[in-house]
This record gives C-alpha cells, structure tokens and sequence, in this order.
C-alpha cells in the first residue's frame, strides 16, 4: 500500500530565516469560504529548539513564531530519527510556554505548605538566599548543609549550571545517583565497559526484535516507525512484558512475563541455545572472556521447566522464542528501564546481554542488546565548571543518596543538612516515601526551588524563582538513545520575569559577592549563546562532522560511526573483551557471572504487586499538569484483571483504595484483562487538581546496581506489594 | 464522481500516542479544553484476544452531513472538494449540531459560545501540506485520502464506530492486527 509521504515547510533547513507564506489558494466557486489566515502579507520566522526532557526521543523542532508569539511546534524533518514529527508532549509545548499556571515572578510563602505567597523582586530573593547562604557558612563553618537535588527536568546541557551554582559556592551536599535506569546501566559496563546502543534507526534492518520490558508507544514514539520498517522488511516483533501495552499491540507475539523474572527466562533460552548448539562459538572465543564458566553454570544450574515455573512461560514458548532469536539474523533486543527497576533488575540485564553475546548478535548491523548510550555527551560542561571560593571549608562534596532521599537528608550529620535547593525536579511528587519526604522538607531551615508551576515541591519551599522554558534561552542537547545534537534557539524573549538557571547563578553569584567579596566564583554576566558556543571542543566537532559550532545554525547534527555498536570489539571493560565472567562485578558484590537472583516476592499481607509504569501524557510530573493534556485525560486510574477485581467485589469505575504499610492512594478501577491477576498497575504523573501520586505507596528500595556507574543503586520502583479494597 | 476528501485511519499502525491529537490544538491554538481530534481505545477484546489498539478520529466530512442538516443558520459548508467547513461567523451556537452528529465532532466552546470542529486544515492543503495532525503522526497511521478515487480494500467502520449509513463518512480504515498471546 502506497502511503503518501508528507511534505514540509519549504526551507524548513534555514532556521531563523523569514518565510513569506505564499497564498496559492485554490478558489472554490463557494460563496463564504474563509480566507486562510496568516496567509498573505505575514511574516514568520521559523527557529530550532532541541527537547530537553528525560526521554529517548530528543526531538529536533521547528517553532513558528509570529510577532514575537509561538504559533505552531512540530518537528525537525533533517533530523531522521524524529523524521519531523513530535509526539503529544512536545505538541503541548505552546500551552507548556503560555499556560496561565506558569509562574511569572520570585515568590516567598510565609510558612512552607501554607500557600500564603508573595511576589518578590530578584533583587530580593537573591538578597534573601545569599543571606542565607552567608548564615549557613557561619555557624557551620562550611557550605556543607546546601543540598542541591537536581536531575531530568530538564537534560539540556547549559542546565547544568545549576551544578555550577553550587560549586561556585563551595562544597555543597549532592544528591548523587538516578532514579530511573542504574541497575542496567551498570550490568551493561560489567559486560561491554560501559553503555552504547546501536544508532536506533537501524532497528528496520533488523529481521527478529525483542521489545524487552519497554513501551516505545508511550515513551519512545518515534522508535516506533523504525520498527514499522522492520516488520515490513519481514522482520518478526515479540515483546516481553508484565503488561500488554500499546506497544505489545503492535508486535507480532507477546509473552506476557511474571513481574522481575527476566532473567530467568533468558537463562531458560540460554539453556536451549546451549544444548542445541545454536550459539556463535567463534565470536565468544575471539570476543569475550568467561562463557565456559557461564556455560557451566547454565547447564549445571538452569532447566527450562524451572525457567517456565518462574516466569509463567511455557517451556514450548520459551524454546520457540530461543530457536527463532538464536537462528535469525540479525536478531535486536532493545532491554528497556522498566524491567531493571527491581532488586535483580541488573542482574536480569546481564543476562538478556548473555543472550546477544552467544549468539553473536553483539557488533552485528541491525542486532545488538540495546539499551542506551553516553557516547554522544562530550561537552565542556562549562556551564558546570566553577572552583570552589578561595578558602573554602572541605575537600568535596557531600554525596547524599538521591535515591534514598528523605533518609538521608534527615540522618546527616556533621554538619546536618539546613537548605535544599531545587531545580529540574519534583521530588514531593516523584520520589518514593512522599511521607517521609514531606518531613525531609519540613525539617528544613530554607527551601529554594526553581520550576515553572506551582506543584508539590514549590508548595513546600519558602521561595520560589520562575524559569524559562526551551524556548525562551539558548542552549544544546542531545539524546540517551539516538546519536543527534541540535541548537536550541532562543524562539521568544523569557515571558514575564522568567530566567534561565545559569542567569540565575550569575545573578545570585553578584549578590553573593556584593554581600562577601569572594564568596561565590560564578561569573556575574555573559552572553547565553556565546556560553553553548563554550560546551563545545574539538573532539566534540570531530565526532559530530562540524567545522564549528555555529554549523548547528544549519539543523541539527549526527554523530559518525555509531550505527552498529562494539562492531569493532573495542569493548571498554578491563579485559577489554565482553565479560561473561566480570571481576569488576564482583568487586562491587554481585556474583561475577550472569546468575539468577531471586525476584522479590509478596506477602500475605500486601499479595500483589503494583506496578507505576510511564503515563502516555507526561513525562515523570511534566505535562500532564496542563489544561490542554487535561482535555485529553483528566483522571487517573488503577489497572486490574477483572477477575482479581471480582474477588475484591470490584466494578470498572469504583473507587479502590491501593495501600501498603506506607501508605495509600485512592484511585479509580479500570478493569481490563492486559494486566495480570496477580499485578496491578498505576501510571505515575502529576495531576494539577487532585492529590493522585503513587509514590505513596512506594518504598525507597534500592535495585541491586548502579552504584559503579552512578554513585548509587537505583530504585527498585517496580517491587511495590500493596493490597486493595473497595471504598 | 467529484473528489471527497477525507482521512484514512490506519489502526495497524497508529500506536495510540496521541500525538494527532494534541498536534491540532498546538496549531489550530483551541481552547483548553477543546479537542477536534479524539485517539479512541478500541474495546480490548473486539477482536477476541484482549489487546490494546486504538483508532484516531476527527471529523468525517460526510457525504450526507448531520451538522449541516441540522444547523438553522447554515453555518455549515460542504465544499466541492467534499471537506465540511464550519462557518463560525454564522454559528450561533445552539449546538444542534451537536446532537444531530453521530461522532460526537463538532464541539462546543464554552467561552466562544461557538461550535467548532475539525476542517482538514484546508488552509495548510491549499499550500500543499498536510493537516496539522497527519503532519505529527509519528508512525504515518493517518493522512487525508480522496475517498472517491482511494479503490476497495479498505473498511468503512472499526468496532465502536457508528453506523457509517447514517451519514456516510468520508472516512476509510485499516484493521489493526491482533497480537498473538503465546
């Protein structure tokens, strides 16, 4: 079938230049016919902007804009993954920029929770935190008690000034860690040396996809169209998952799994591969170290009627599924953070990576075990880099457990934690123990947070300060997953008296010094652009085939070399093979080959497991806040099997109280057999009006990886038991 | 037979994301709450193993309009290339539009005291793009079709979909395919 292509702006490439809309309207012998408005005498200019969320997708966009007003965002068509489409989130970008929720100016709330705010100027608010700062190193004798907790609100990369504000102060407490993907990526650096995916636009070469624990549909939508390719070349789509998600829907077969149990199913197909002698011998003799021992061990130790009890997959299923990923070439996993958000989650990793090592699927076009990428992040990170003052108390900072935040907030000791300050995250919302949370806060002599709504974490800040959005400050940013960098270009002057982080360090950095010569090394002014100009060297411009940065001007950019990753075998582990057998795992306390490690099970008490996936309208707690996503979904709900709702005397639409020893949610029943009996599911986001957050139920359990890689083991948000009851 | 232009819904691809949906009110700017373009769940199991699949729908820019029969004012315009333009500076807002449609598309602004409805972006098709929402479909599962010319092989109706007798919508579809359950 012959789909039309679309067409695009024309001289879409030359950004910021004026594009006179042409009227080549037909007339339709209709009386009335209104005329295409804009169409005529207008004027527009189109500018780039690079989506700085905490997703896959990164997308290039085009922003009209008309008399200094956003009129229309889409995406870049020179970018090929984006391949000019943006998904809802970025088409709500205009109301994220216009919403009349977006705060306009400083606030001070008299009393943290009371919602008794007022406006301030900057002067003033730098003049209280500054103060305040000053206060903290005197009695304290150190920056010690300032905690920073900053993560993905926004990845863009001039953002992490907001680091630098920080360091420009002295030494400061951290919040050190990620929430969302550790666990994977330390198994990938115990097996490969660190993380690198295949350029993802290759997946429509592949002819055999394993969608493992990952849900493209919702989080990665352009991912999508690459794996609409492959099924047209022929290619065979499985996905692997708890739930039967939007994206299992559009594969050819889903094997619906027992939460946590990934593992054991890739040792069950390790096992059949084995014994049938389907695996790439020679590749694991020139490539890796240890796939004796591992071979060993899944002989000795794995069965696939042990595999199928786990997992709740038939042992038939699991051969088939082994037979076909071992015998068809080649063969793509993408292993998704979902499934490693558990206590065995990295381990689980490690052993779907297993599966593409022996049957020589790691280095080959179109194969790999996919999971996410670094390599593309070179920068200066000159936005970040400042020393610490002259003099300053301390040797380093204070790393505290972003993970595990509240706990650590309120243990630490000499000096205790007395300021937070806020920026690109929500914590109120988005962190487990929302209780415990809540205390952290309130045991606080000073909250600063940086955002532009008013959610859970400004409620609870003594001041907050109005950010930019995207489109209001320049900047550059590149994605986890593909391998494209794009200019953000400043569309609009910052709304009402909005600034970007790194203006507000320089900012606060003035006040700072104007209060204590010397206390703050920040620069005090700069030109913006000629900062992202900064981030960049030559290594960077190398890899990306530019002459200078300012080449970016022209669409965005694509690194060289990345469409098959480790094709080379340059793995980057201390062998500098792919470790089957990893020391350097074992030095950090896990067992040195892929093993499985017992998932987490329920209790009497608390019987089924609650899972808190991504919703499709938001992004953590960004979006769904809107009106304009509200007019799309305007209520949460609780996903569960009709039949586990019948033994609950459950009907779709009643209220269920979802509660654990921690807490509870109320929430409303959505009945439907895609879920497990035994599971149910809760979609974590941010609804403005309602006090809907799933965190209340989850504890601040850590998965068993991540601290190599990132300073601390992730969450294991997914290993949720809870208990519901009809209200 | 004259041209009737019209949107093809291929549930085989589309993946639900919403993405149509919000992609017109970036840039026809409706109201908050206003929605042109509804991404529908079908029934989980109206093709019998229980699934996720969605169909994306706007206006249908019938051949027998109901909003145009309905309307008093003759706000409503069937147009010679088959595309139903709302007329809003007629439109006096008495919503029997509303009512008389079977797809639930025109719309009625609260603060407008207007209805509104999908037009196919016709102004963006005389300058030789695609509407808004097809232009942002990540996965190409809608575009605007000539259901006149566009041949057999397609569906009329989806499961959930009304009668297409009624008002015979210019509107055609691809059946998603079922996941097989192992």
């Amino acid at each position: 079938m012959n789909v039309k292509r679309r067409t695009f702006l024309k001289g879409a490439a030359v950004t910021g230049a004026l594009i006179g809309l042409g009227s080549t309207q037909t007339e339709f012998p209709f009386q009335g016919l209104m005329k295409a408005q804009g169409s005529g005498e207008s004027k527009k200019a189109v500018f780039q902007n690079a989506c700085p969320r905490n997703c896959y997708d990164t997308c290039s966009m085009l922003t009209t804009v008309e008399d200094g007003v956003i009129q229309f965002v889409e995406g870049n068509p020179q970018n090929t993954y984006t391949n000019g489409t943006v998904c809802v989130k970025g088409n709500v970008y205009p109301r994220t920029v216009y919403s009349p929720d977006r705060i306009k100016y400083p606030m001070r709330q008299k009393g943290r929770g009371t919602g008794n705010w007022e406006r301030i100027s900057w002067d003033e608010a730098y003049t209280e935190i500054a103060e305040n700062i000053l206060k903290i190193k005197k009695e304290y004798g150190s920056t010690l008690p300032i905690c920073l907790n900053k993560y993905s609100g926004n990845f863009e990369i001039m953002h992490y000034g907001i680091e630098g504000t920080m360091s420009s102060l002295g030494y400061t407490s951290r919040a050190t860690g990620t929430p969302c993907w550790p666990a994977g990526i330390d198994a990938q650096t115990f097996d490969f040396g660190t993380i690198v995916n295949s350029d993802p636009e290759q997946m429509a070469k592949s002819k055999y996809i394993i969608l493992w624990g990952v849900n493209p549909a919702w989080t990665g939508v352009h991912s999508m169209n690459f794996i609409e390719q492959a099924k047209a070349n022929g290619a065979k789509v499985v996905v692997i998952d708890p739930i039967l998600t939007n994206t299992a829907g559009k594969a050819h077969e889903f094997i619906q799994i027992k939460s946590s149990t990934d593992g054991a199913l890739a040792l069950g197909m390790a096992k059949y591969i084995l014994d049938n002698e389907l695996y790439d011998g020679q590749w694991l003799a020139n490539n890796s170290i240890g796939y004796k021992e591992f071979f060993g061990y899944v002989k000795n130790n794995i069965t696939l009627e042990w595999a199928a009890e786990k997992t709740g997959v038939r042992v038939e299923v699991i051969e088939t599924l082994a037979r076909e990923y071992a015998t068809t070439k080649p063969a793509n996993i993408w292993i998704g953070y979902g499934m490693q958000r558990h206590t065995n989650g990295g381990q689980n990793v490690r052993a779907i990576d297993a599966l593409a090592a022996i049957t020589g699927n790691v280095g080959l076009e179109g194969g790999g075990a996919n999971y996410a990428q670094l390599d593309s992040w070179g920068f200066n990170y000159h936005a970040m880099v400042h020393p610490a003052p002259e003099g300053s108390e301390g040797e380093a900072d204070r790393a505290v457990n972003m993970n595990n935040f509240a706990a650590d907030v309120l243990a630490a000791q000499d000096p205790p934690i007395k300021m937070l300050w806020i920026a690109g995250r929500n914590p109120v919302q988005q962190d487990p123990e929302t209780t415990l949370i809540k205390k952290a806060f309130r045991e606080m002599d000073f909250v600063v947070t940086v955002d532009l709504y008013m959610n859970k974490t400004v409620e609870l800040s003594d001041i907050v300060l109005p950010a930019t959005t995207p489109f209001e400050t320049p900047g550059v940013n590149v994605s986890y997953w593909h391998y494209w960098m794009t200019l953000n270009e400043r569309a609009i002057k910052p709304l009402h008296e909005t600034k970007s982080d790194v203006e507000i360090a320089m900012g606060l950095s003035a006040k700072m010094n104007e209060l204590e010569s010397g206390s703050c090394t920040y620069p005090t002014s700069g030109d913006l652009e000629e900062w992202v100009g900064k981030e960049f060297n030559d290594t960077i411009l190398e890899q990306f085939g530019l002459e200078k940065w300012e080449d970016l001007k022209n669409g965005p950019a694509k690194m060289k070399n990345k469409e098959v990753a480790w094709k080379d075998g340059d793995f980057r582990t201390p062998s500098k093979k792919y470790e089957l057998y990893s020391e350097e795992a074992e030095k950090f306390g896990h067992h040195p080959l892929p093993v499985y490690v017992e998932e987490m099970k329920s209790t009497e008490e608390f019987p089924y497991r609650c899972i808190t996936p991504h919703w499709k309208l938001s992004i953590h707690s960004q979006f769904q806040d809107l009106d304009w996503m509200e007019a799309i979904s305007d209520k949460p709900f609780v996903e569960m099997h009709p039949d586990l709702a019948k033994r609950n005397n459950i009907n779709e639409g009643d209220l269920v109280k979802v509660y654990n020893e921690i807490g509870y949610v109320t929430v409303q029943a959505k009945l439907t057999k895609t879920v497990q009996v035994e599971e149910v599911v809760m979609y974590e986001t941010w609804y403005k009006n309602l006090n809907y957050n799933v965190n209340y139920t989850v504890k601040a359990i850590p998965a068993d990886m991540g601290k190599k890689a990132t300073g601390m083991p992730g969450i294991a948000f997914h290993d949720n038991f809870v208990n519901i009851e009809k209200v | 037979m004259g041209t009737k232009m019209g949107f093809m819904v291929d549930s085989n691809r589309c993946i639900g994301c919403h993405s149509c949906s919000m992609a017109c009110k970036n840039y026809n700017q409706l109201n908050p709450d206003i929605v042109w373009r509804t991404v529908y769940d079908i029934k989980e199991d109206a093709y019998g193993q229980p699934t996720r699949i969605t169909m994306s729908l706007a206006c249908n820019h019938c051949e027998e309009p109901a909003c145009k029969e309905a309307c008093p004012t003759n706000a409503y315009e069937k147009r010679a290339d088959g595309i139903v333009i709302h007329h809003e500076e007629r439109c006096i807002g008495c919503e029997m539009c509303v009512y008389a449609c079977p797809y639930n598309v025109p719309q009625f602004d609260k603060e407008k005291k207007k209805v509104g409805k999908c037009h196919l972006c016709y102004e963006r098709l005389d300058e030789g793009l695609s509407p808004a929402c097809v232009s942002s479909c990540p996965t190409q599962a809608i575009y605007q079709i000539d259901v006149s010319t566009i041949g057999d092989g397609f569906e009329n109706s989806l499961p959930g979909f009304p009668d297409p007798k009624i008002t015979k919508p210019s509107v055609r579809f691809i059946k998603p395919s079922i996941v097989k359950k192992l």
